[in-house]
């Protein structure tokens, strides 16, 4: 029984390996494609999000440029929310 | 710095006005600009941070270990921006929520806000302007730093490659004037060392005796005791015929030991010396590197000795003929002293500031030598054939051997002596290295062979002390090979990597990438977090074993609590301990416990048809250790399963039948249905042993010595006392009923035979006739009339008997 409880645990462990919450995640929650510029690693890109899209990105920290021109730095597993080219970080 | 401080003091005096306003209606105004102009300071003192380290790596091109440090501290930097950044969020929030409080910004057409408000946005839009162009500077900042520590990997990249391929011009090195060259350093190094020793002669004398002195005693006393203690270790008895792990453990410990006292009798004078200032700056350096070589030769000697071991053949942990063994082993002792001898000439001939072609000459020697070294290794023939004839290395090796042997002589002698110094000292002290972790790792495969870990000292120690099975033992062994197979990958692996040139800042720039975990697509991967969960799962399961076995040892088993209350007690504590253990491994592993809680859902549906009878099971055997309608130890009969309950698990109850047979019972079963359980409140119970007599016997005769039979057993309970039942008339027997009670049914058969046998003889001595049936043979014989009990009453004794005791006995056929 426990080696099935053991194995259960672990096939659990490995599909929620694949969404693990380390990156920071963004989603675009408006109804047109929004650009936010990611700094990460010394390099700047341009991250294009269609409606309602998510997109993970920042693994070790980043500086953000979002839509309505504010800046924000992410240490990495937090979520942004753009709504009216605004954005709600969690 | 003061200017900067002023200016920014003036800045927050500036901002202060002009958001007055708003922060006498927010009352929050001021601690946002405090915030911004804080970080503001902060990031300006990062960049003067960046400026220096900037300047540092130009100064440093040629110092690795320099430039390790200053990528250090660059990512250090890195994340001290990140930081500085998000410090700025709740402030950033703040202002989000505020603006959002005014509403939209009113479009043309529409009638403008009034003023307070109009202000108030402004004031606030400008704090944001504020912050977002000091975030700026931190993201320029970092873009910076970026580019700096991939400045400093190109500058290692290219340093390495210099210094390795850097090309020497033979010519001046062996031109005519390297021997007068030669001959200058000598006498300038025997002149230095002659100061020394007078220094030393003059006003360290005693403390140097004093210090060789306790260092040699300590040194040979842990020598010659040690000895004693692992003599059994050492000891390698040339009739014995070890198995593997036996001579690997004999090599090990006589690599080991010696080299751990010389290594203890060399740092003490070492420590000593210095503690006392007997060595001065120099001198101390070339010390030092003198012991190292010292030490690193008498390691490989031990080492390959041990390996080889030339004296005892069947000690050998590789197969090699004593005659090649001894050449290797000279070769590499050779080797060993040469490669650490051309690496302490190098530090005297550094800190003598000698002329280029002194240096040159003796890389090149060096390089030679261990060329040629290589050579004659490559060439010995160390095997033998079934008829003893010597075979070589195998091809692949020997081709390996040659090649690296010719290319180190090919670079010494046109000039790229660097690279070759490189090569010889990777071959002499990775092949060290190497050697030790492959003999590690045989080690590990030894172990983990069926029944191998049985054998070790730790296996008996195991099965002695805890009664160990042969199958934990042997998973014991499998782990313990996993266990060191990790600090194989764990202390070689930095060992070698550091031969190979990399820092130890390196090292620690791997294990952060390996903390904070690395992406593959959008999977994130972070081993160290896996690894700690893993620990921590270990943790808890021991923990929780320990606990278990604790609350059941000591407080349930002082608190004379039921056996079966213990047991339950035991295996929920169990499970919780367990789950708690994984919960905990699970989070602290960077695992969401909300996505596993998410699949959990998803999964239940499928669980629900699927693991239907698991989970029932698993309910049943909760239900069962909280209601205990049996324990462990208890006789109880389930269907057709009738045993003594051994194993009361969450999915199934093991029985044990009377006939040994283990019945594994899925515990729903014993809910559903009834058990019957004869020791659930107490083990009294009642047996009946039927007895028949023949029509014509006293009745009350035969009921008197029943129950007198029944009385006076001495497992039958006087109360409620014995009874003997007139059962009824039978067609060819008049049938009597014995019921006892008993004060441990399990005593049931014992009662049942002395009942039985005592209530033969005592029928056989009063001339009462059991009933009988007579089998058509006998009666032919005989000519006995069916049914007539009286005729019966004439039959031989014997006969009787032998059809009282078994009805089924076969009738004598004479």
């Amino acid at each position: 029984m426990l080696k099935m409880i053991k194995s259960i645990v672990a096939v659990l462990a490995l599909v929620a390996c694949g969404s693990t919450a380390m990156a920071a995640s963004a989603v675009n929650l408006d109804s047109e494609t929004r650009t936010i510029i990611v700094t990460e690693g010394g390099n700047r890109q341009q991250i294009d999000l269609a409606p309602g899209e998510t997109v993970d990105f920042c693994l070790n920290g980043c500086f953000v440029t979002l839509p309505n021109g504010d800046r924000e730095a992410l240490s990495g597993g937090e979520t942004v929310e753009i709504s009216g080219g605004a954005a709600k970080i969690k | 710095m003061v200017l900067i401080r002023r200016l920014l003091g003036l800045v927050v005096l500036i901002t202060l006005l002009s958001v007055g306003i708003g922060a006498a209606q927010e009352g929050a105004g001021d601690q946002l600009t405090g915030v911004a102009a804080e970080q503001q300071a902060n990031i300006a003192k990062l960049t003067s941070q960046v400026d220096r380290l900037d300047k540092d790596i130009d100064e440093n091109i040629e110092d690795d270990a320099r430039l390790v440090e200053i990528r250090l501290a660059l990512e250090d930097i890195q994340s001290a921006v990140l930081k500085s950044g998000v410090a700025f969020r709740p402030t950033i929030n703040d202002i989000n929520t505020k603006l959002n409080a005014l509403g939209p910004v009113p479009k043309e057409g529409q009638p403008p806000e009034p003023d307070d408000k109009a202000t108030q946005r402004a004031a606030l839009n400008a704090q944001k302007a504020q912050i977002n162009h000091v975030i700026g500077q931190a993201e320029d900042l970092l873009v910076r730093v970026n580019g700096l520590v991939n400045k400093v990997s190109t500058a290692r990249r290219d340093l390495f490659a210099n210094t390795l391929m850097k090309r020497y011009q033979l010519r001046s090195a062996i031109g005519p004037d390297v021997g007068k060259a030669v001959e200058d350093q000598v006498t300038m190094l025997s002149r230095n060392v002659a100061a020394w020793f007078r220094f030393v002669v003059r006003f360290k004398l005693q403390a140097a005796l004093a210090a060789t002195f306790f260092a040699s005693l300590v040194g040979g006393l842990s020598y010659f005791f040690g000895r004693r203690v692992i003599a059994r270790l050492l000891h390698k008895d040339p009739e014995a015929n070890p198995d593997y792990l036996h001579r690997l453990s004999a090599a090990f410990w006589s690599t080991l030991f010696p080299s751990l006292a010389l290594g203890l009798f060399l740092g003490l004078t070492l420590g000593l010396y210095q503690s006392y200032n007997v060595l001065r700056g120099d001198i101390s350096n070339y010390f030092i590197s003198l012991l190292q070589t010292l030490f690193t030769s008498f390691f490989v000697n031990r080492l390959a000795t041990s390996i080889l071991s030339p004296d005892a053949p069947n000690w050998r942990l590789v197969r090699i003929e004593a005659g090649p063994a001894r050449i290797l082993i000279w070769l590499a002792t050779v080797a060993a002293l040469v490669v650490g001898l051309d690496r302490f000439t190098g530090i005297i001939t550094e800190s003598l500031g000698s002329p280029l072609s002194v240096t040159i000459l003796k890389g090149l020697v060096a390089a030679l030598l261990v060329g040629v070294l290589l050579l004659v290794f490559g060439s010995i023939r160390p095997f033998a054939d079934k008829d003893g004839a010597p075979q070589p290395w195998p091809t692949w090796f020997r081709g390996t051997i040659y090649a690296i042997g010719a290319a180190t002589i090919l670079a010494s002698l046109t000039g790229y002596i660097s690279l070759a110094q490189f090569v010889s000292r990777q071959i002499v002290v990775t092949g060290a290295w190497i050697a030790t972790a492959y003999i590690g790792l045989l080690a590990s495969r030894a172990i983990s062979d069926e029944g191998a870990f049985a054998h070790t000292t730790a296996g008996r120690w195991f099965r002695n002390s805890y009664n160990t099975e042969a199958s934990k033992l042997d998973q014991l062994g499998v782990l313990t090979s996993v266990v060191i197979n990790l600090l194989i990958v764990v202390v070689f692996l930095p060992v070698v990597l550091f031969q190979w040139g990399f820092q130890a800042g390196d090292i620690a720039v791997w294990m952060r990438r390996l903390g904070s975990g690395f992406q593959i697509g959008t999977f994130v991967f972070s081993p160290l977090a896996i690894i700690t969960g893993l620990i921590i799962f270990g943790v808890g399961y021991f923990i929780t074993r320990w606990f278990q076995s604790w609350i059941d040892d000591t407080v349930m088993a002082r608190g004379r609590v039921d056996p079966g209350v213990r047991n339950s007690i035991r295996t929920v504590v169990g499970y919780a301990g367990m789950a708690l253990a994984a919960l905990v491994a699970i989070s602290a592993a960077g695992l969401n416990l909300s996505n596993l809680a998410l699949i959990a859902g998803g999964l239940s549906l499928g669980i629900g048809f699927g693991l239907q009878n698991v989970v029932s099971n698993f309910v049943s055997g909760l239900i069962l250790l909280v209601e205990r309608p049996f324990k462990v130890g208890d006789w109880v009969v389930a269907g057709d399963v009738s045993g003594t309950v051994r194993k009361i698990s969450v999915r199934a109850t093991e029985i044990e039948t009377f006939q040994r047979q283990t019945v594994i019972l899925p515990n729903s079963q014993l809910i559903n249905n009834a058990v019957g359980n004869w020791t659930h409140r107490n083990r009294l119970g009642r047996i009946d042993v039927p007895v028949a007599v023949a029509y014509g016997a006293d009745v009350e005769h035969v009921h008197a010595i029943l129950l007198d039979l029944a009385r006076n057993n001495p497992l039958v309970l006087k109360n409620p006392e014995p009874f003997v039942l007139f059962a009824g008339f039978a067609d060819t027997s008049i049938n009597f009923e014995i019921r006892v009670f008993l004060a441990d049914i399990s005593n049931g058969s014992v009662v049942q035979n002395e009942l039985r046998f005592g209530l033969v003889k005592a029928f056989e001595q009063e001339g009462i006739e059991l009933a009988h049936v007579p089998r058509p043979e006998l009666a032919g014989k005989r000519q006995l009339p069916l049914g007539d009990p009286v005729d019966t009453m004439e039959l031989p004794s014997d006969d009787m008997q032998s059809q009282a005791k078994g009805r089924k006995r076969k009738p004598d056929p004479s």
